[in-house]
């Protein structure tokens, strides 16, 4: 059924009956002021469902490993780099060995040792290893449980100053009743931290798998410095098929480096896909591959602008220029793959499917965008 | 980015606020002349204030509902003009007479009645959708709009007689709809 907007808009009227009137500035400047108030109004409004909403495109991007180590005695592995395990899923020893890179293959140089312990119901939880960047904050944890923990899974901590977050995280059971994990918190708003003050207030662990639940308190409150940073402007873009994607700018730290995207699509595209995934993948002219993880992106409410980020390992300090080419995939959300909550102040709303005609998923390489590295 | 004469439609439909401020200047004499032609008689300053805003929030509002070019736009926020200002009159109108028909002081209007007059909107423009395109834009014109009956006839090339008749029988039509309605509510 149409409105009466709809209705209006069809019809065709002569507008040249109607007659101006004069009008003074002041009269203007009022009604603006006017409306503006009423604007902000609704504004505040719905700011709320804003930062929910970009909570939630992010949440469900926590992965599990599963190692088994024969359990004979005397060989309880010993973990002192976390960071690599979870790079490979490897111990120390054959990591010495191993000389590949992997994302966090600086991380546990550069990251300060927390070693905060807490125990609550049977259940120890130590935070081993924090790194901040001024963005996404890492943390490697260690959990000892006399119960089966699964795949467990944990809250994310809150830090100050960060209102939009996002993040991934993993937990291995590496021995009988010994867990480690490592998780990010990253700020999905475009603002640097000098410090990340942290607090990890966890009130239960779950095992997913079997759904036993352990309540207790293990809560911590620690702050972490960012490490030096260098931010370089950037302006490449790449756009095919009513897709773009522009680098916005670069953040080169001691560990990793961050790329700040922004991804842009036609009418057309949107009103055909209910989402765009971006992929960026990262070589430099040196041949090196990085990999990286996502930090999550924030989209501006009913349009599929979305401003990003990823980290990925550190720069190689030989490399001229960064390869950075944009992989698309065009999706058709259903209920296996997407569910979205509206949370207002009048309490929880479940958003609908949207239902547009692309169906299934298409995929599609951007041109590579070359970024020369000024140093 | 600032809006502009190219630009101004689509970053309304963002909802930028520059875009709102841009209308505001380019369009209030137009929208002060239609909302005062039709209020002036109310002799209400306040009201045609208070009108001149409800017409670019509405604007601001359902401004993704807008299809067709600046031209188009300029037709459209006429007609949402020339709507809202004869809904305000109807309604201003109707209060004075409440209030010096009952001697009681409420002169508010209470909830219950800006539910029914919104109501009796919703559901008018419900049955306004089930007729013809052509009987649909008489009745928008001439009721929702105030245009009379000889323009109607020159704007869609039909004599008055033909416009009168369309009238006559789409009001018979919506009488039966909203007859059939109000009998499908009491469950009779």
């Amino acid at each position: 059924m149409k409105d009466i907007y709809e209705l209006l808009n069809d019809l065709n009227i002569d507008e040249s009956e109607f007659e101006e009137m004069e009008v003074n500035e002041l009269e203007k400047a009022n009604i603006k002021r006017s409306l503006k108030k009423e604007i902000n109004k609704k504004k505040k409004r719905n700011s709320w469902k804003k930062s929910i909403a970009a909570a939630s495109i992010i949440v469900g991007l926590s992965v599990t490993t599963f190692v088994t180590y024969p359990a004979y005695a005397g060989n309880i592995p010993v973990i002192e780099d976390i960071f690599r395990f979870f790079d490979n899923g490897k111990t120390d020893k054959e990591n010495r060995q191993n000389k590949e890179h992997g994302l966090y293959y600086d991380y546990k140089k550069f990251s300060n040792e927390i070693n905060m312990t807490k125990e609550s119901n049977g259940t120890k939880i130590t935070i081993n290893d924090a790194v901040f960047d001024g963005k996404t904050l890492t943390l490697t944890y260690t959990i000892e449980s006399e119960q089966d923990l699964g795949n467990v899974d944990i809250s994310m901590p809150r830090i100050k100053g960060m209102e939009a977050i996002g993040g991934t995280g993993k937990t291995s059971k590496i021995d009988t009743n010994k867990y480690v994990g490592i998780l990010t918190v990253s700020n999905i708003e475009d603002k640097k931290l000098d410090v990340a003050h942290i607090n990890w207030d966890i009130d239960h662990i779950k095992n997913p798998d079997n759904q036993t639940l352990i309540k207790g308190d293990w809560n911590f409150d620690f702050s972490q410095n960012a490490t030096d940073n260098k931010i370089q402007l950037t302006d490449g873009s790449a756009e095919k098929n009513g897709v773009k994607v522009s680098i916005g700018k670069i953040s080169f730290n001691p560990m990793s480096l961050i790329v700040y995207y922004d991804q842009e699509v036609t009418e057309l595209v949107k009103n055909k896909w209910d989402g765009v995934d971006v992929e960026l993948e990262i070589k430099d002219d040196l041949g090196n591959l990085y990999s990286g993880e996502d930090n999550g992106g924030m989209r501006k409410d009913s349009s599929y602008h979305v401003s990003g980020s990823k980290t990925f390992e550190k720069l190689d300090p030989n490399a001229t220029k960064l390869i950075i080419t944009p992989h698309i995939t065009l999706r058709d959300y259903n209920s296996d793959n997407f569910t979205s909550v509206e949370i207002t102040n009048d309490g929880k709303k479940e958003i609908p499917l949207p239902e547009k005609p692309g169906k299934g998923t298409e995929e599609f390489v951007l041109e590579d965008i070359i970024i020369k590295i000024k140093k | 980015m600032k809006a502009n004469d190219t630009n101004y439609i689509q970053r309304l439909q963002q909802q930028k606020e520059d875009a709102l401020e841009f209308i505001v200047d380019k369009y209030l004499p137009l929208i002060k002349g239609i909302t005062c032609k039709v209020l002036i008689p109310l002799n209400n300053n306040g009201v045609i204030e208070e009108c001149i805003n409800d017409i670019f929030l509405s604007i601001w509002d359902h401004s993704k509902k807008f299809h067709g070019d600046s031209n188009d736009f300029k037709k459209w926020i006429c007609a949402i003009a020339k709507f809202k200002a004869i809904d305000y009159y109807r309604k201003v109108n109707k209060q004075i007479e409440f209030t010096s028909n009952t001697l009681d002081v409420n002169t508010e209007k209470s909830i219950e009645d800006e539910l029914i007059i919104l109501e009796d909107r919703t559901e008018l423009i419900k049955l306004i959708n089930q007729l013809e395109p052509v009987e649909r834009d008489i009745f928008i014109m001439k009721f929702f709009l105030g245009i009379k009956t000889e323009e109607i006839s020159i704007k869609l090339g039909l004599t008055k007689a033909s416009i009168e008749n369309r009238i006559y029988r789409g009001k018979k039509k919506l009488n039966k709809k909203a007859s059939n309605l109000k009998l499908g509510e009491s469950g009779i």
